[in-house]
């Protein structure tokens, strides 16, 4: 997993590295360094320490990643966090808010619907209080909400 | 005289109603975020700070500021109670902290704890009250040279600190200076990396990736290491009877201890990139060597626990000069302290202390009262910190992602900022689970662009020579230290207990 996620690093270091060339001057019109400057010495010293670990992991191959029996649950709690995110836009936050906060405790706090649904109804509510009230901060409103109130 | 003038300004900005209820908020909001194992107070800060932005500066900074040291005091009930430190600086508070819960004497030192963290914050503070104007006046003759080997020098004593991960974190420094470089060039105006992007000529917003990396990187780590499946059991008992009280001894035998960790953990704080975590470790490092008895040390010493419990907490006022004076973050914490005053439009650097004394010396009039108020808060508020640890992850990480995640929206009210924070916590995750630093990211983020600049106006002065860096007295100065640093910290890796 290592060596993939480096790989992945380098693959965006060489575009990094190939805008910073192409279409950015080393110099200036006035002759001083210019704004390719210092991106080709940072996408060149990506370039290099990824193909170092690389070669490091090669030839001096390190202990694997230790798996874990909860990776289901990060992936479950990071595509509800997705969700949450996208839902933001759509039905809005404090709806959003409600669902996800729900959902993900039913999953981690099976148990408890109860207490669930009272920390749903909680949360945003804090939140409320918090953002909207104290801050004067927005939160989303979501484009069904906002047709809805014309 | 002056000092006292500005001193007493300081205070009477700090001793309003408001700024005092602030702090209050901050110490407590600072002690959980650091009694929380996997959040500290970079996480905090990050996450907290998008909340700040409609108060008064001087309110918000007192906030945030109370936060960022009140951390060290939470963190370190973990480390005793539970082996478990809160935060990266209180690690070395479990060699002897723990094995002294064990021996049954948790009570005296959650309080030998606390005394040393007041005795190392308000040392901390004096020594700012004395050297920030001084170093003020010493910052205005550097030059971009100087500027640049700060910047450069704080990130590799931070990759220095990784041990073996050093190459991860070179590569997680140059992450973060490559999002530095997305946006417009200054000199220039010309657009760099925003491939059409309206979104991306004003570059890459701090705060979603602070939050981001920090914040949801965090939460999806600690998902996978199973946190959320403890019930918080294992926690040592103490009770609140005449054993909970240290004996005379314990004072007498660790007064020097004290002042001789906060000396060492402030004048390592103050070196950009050092950080409470190093002044801790060296800390310890060097008490144990001292010591007549090392051979106590990692069995429940009461000076392994002191000392670097005055150091963390002299090391994170320490940490407030270089940011004060010269607008340089040593580290992830302050350089989200950093981005805060940015964003309010302060520009943290020499004049800061001239042009806004109000703004610095409340700042640093508030970390006297802070300290003291977090002494009574640790001493008699210890239970209700302690149920803190008893709340399950599983129902507080919801609540986390949802204050990530609308805080991050409410600064710009942009989706695709939120967008941004979203996958720089799955960013983040990896970077945790494979060894890499997001603090070196993040760091480098905001240093990034100030390297740039003084790199660029060094090289024009000096017509395109290097030789700049080594014939200017200062900068070779800045070079030899930093190099002795980031040599004894790596021996001081060395030398921790396993």
């Amino acid at each position: 997993m290592r060596i993939a996620f480096t790989l992945v690093i380098l693959f965006a270091s060489a575009i990094y590295t190939y805008a910073a060339f192409t279409d950015l001057n080393f110099l200036s019109s006035t002759g001083r360094l210019g704004p390719g400057f210092f991106p080709r010495i940072i996408g060149g010293g990506l370039i290099c320490v990824c193909v170092l670990d690389l070669a490091i992991g090669f030839f001096r191959p390190r202990e694997p990643v230790a798996g874990s029996e909860h990776t289901q649950t990060v992936i479950v709690v990071a595509t509800l966090s997705a969700l949450f995110v996208a839902a933001l836009g759509v039905i809005g936050g404090y709806p959003a808010m409600f669902a996800f906060i729900f959902a993900i405790l039913m999953i981690l706090n099976r148990a408890r619907p109860v207490q669930n649904g009272v920390i749903a109804l909680l949360l945003p509510s804090a939140i409320y209080l918090l953002f909207d009230v104290w801050l004067n901060a927005s939160v989303p409103r979501g484009i069904l909400l906002e047709r809805w109130l014309g | 005289m002056e000092l006292f003038d500005n001193l007493l300004l300081g205070m009477s900005v700090a001793l309003t109603p408001t700024n005092l209820l602030f702090l209050m908020i901050g110490a407590i909001v600072g002690m959980i975020v650091g009694i929380i194992p996997g959040f500290g107070p970079s996480a905090g800060l990050a996450i907290l700070l998008p909340i700040t932005f409609g108060m008064d500066p001087i309110s918000a900074v007192v906030m945030l500021a109370a936060i960022y040291y009140a951390a060290m005091y939470g963190g370190t009930i973990t480390s005793i109670l539970l082996n478990t430190p809160g935060e990266s600086s209180t690690v070395a508070s479990t060699f002897d902290g723990y094995p002294l819960a064990t021996q049954g004497r948790a009570g005296p030192a959650l309080v030998m704890q606390a005394v040393a963290s007041f005795v190392g914050g308000t040392v901390g503070v004096i020594l700012i009250t004395l050297l920030a104007p001084l170093f003020s006046q010493l910052a205005r003759s550097f030059g971009p040279p100087e500027y640049f080997l700060f910047a450069i020098a704080g990130l590799l004593l931070l990759i220095v600190m990784l041990g073996e991960n050093r190459i991860l974190g070179v590569i997680s420094a140059l992450i973060g200076f490559s999002l530095g470089t997305v946006g417009v060039d200054l000199e220039t105006g010309m657009q760099r990396f925003t491939f059409g992007s309206a979104e991306l000529i004003g570059g890459i917003e701090f705060i979603p990736i602070a939050i981001g990396l920090f914040g949801l990187g965090e939460i999806f780590y600690s998902f996978f290491q199973g946190i959320h499946r403890s019930e918080s059991g294992g926690i040592v008992q103490y009770q609140r009877e005449k054993r909970f009280w240290p004996e005379a001894r314990d004072f007498i035998d660790t007064r020097i201890t004290m002042v001789r960790g906060s000396l060492v953990g402030f004048t390592i704080g103050v070196l950009p990139g050092a950080g409470a975590t190093i002044a801790s470790l060296v800390s310890y490092t060097i008490e144990k060597s001292s010591s007549r008895t090392p051979e106590k040390f990692g069995k429940g010493a009461m000076a392994g626990l002191v000392a670097p419990e005055a150091a963390n907490n002299a090391a994170s006022a320490g940490a407030m000069v270089p940011l004060l004076t010269l607008g340089i973050p040593g580290s992830a914490s302050t350089a989200v302290l950093l981005a805060a005053f940015l964003l309010w439009g302060l520009r943290p650097g020499p004049l800061l202390m001239t042009q806004n004394p109000e703004f610095a010396w409340g700042l640093i009039a508030s970390m006297y009262l802070g300290n003291a108020a977090l002494l009574a808060l640790n001493i008699f508020a210890i239970p209700l910190f302690v149920r803190m640890i008893q709340i399950p992850y599983r129902l507080l990480a919801p609540a986390v992602i949802v204050v990530c995640t609308i805080g991050t929206f409410s600064v710009h009210s942009s989706m695709i900022e939120t967008a941004l924070m979203l996958v720089a916590g799955v960013v983040g995750f990896f970077m945790k689970l494979l060894g890499f630093s997001p603090a070196a990211t993040v760091l480098a983020l905001v240093l990034g662009p100030l390297a740039e600049e003084t790199l660029r106006q060094s090289l024009t002065i000096s017509r395109g020579s290097f030789a700049i860096f080594i014939e200017r007295p200062a900068s070779l100065t800045i070079i030899i230290v930093a190099l002795a640093i980031m040599m004894l910290a790596s021996l001081t890796r060395r030398s921790r207990p396993s």
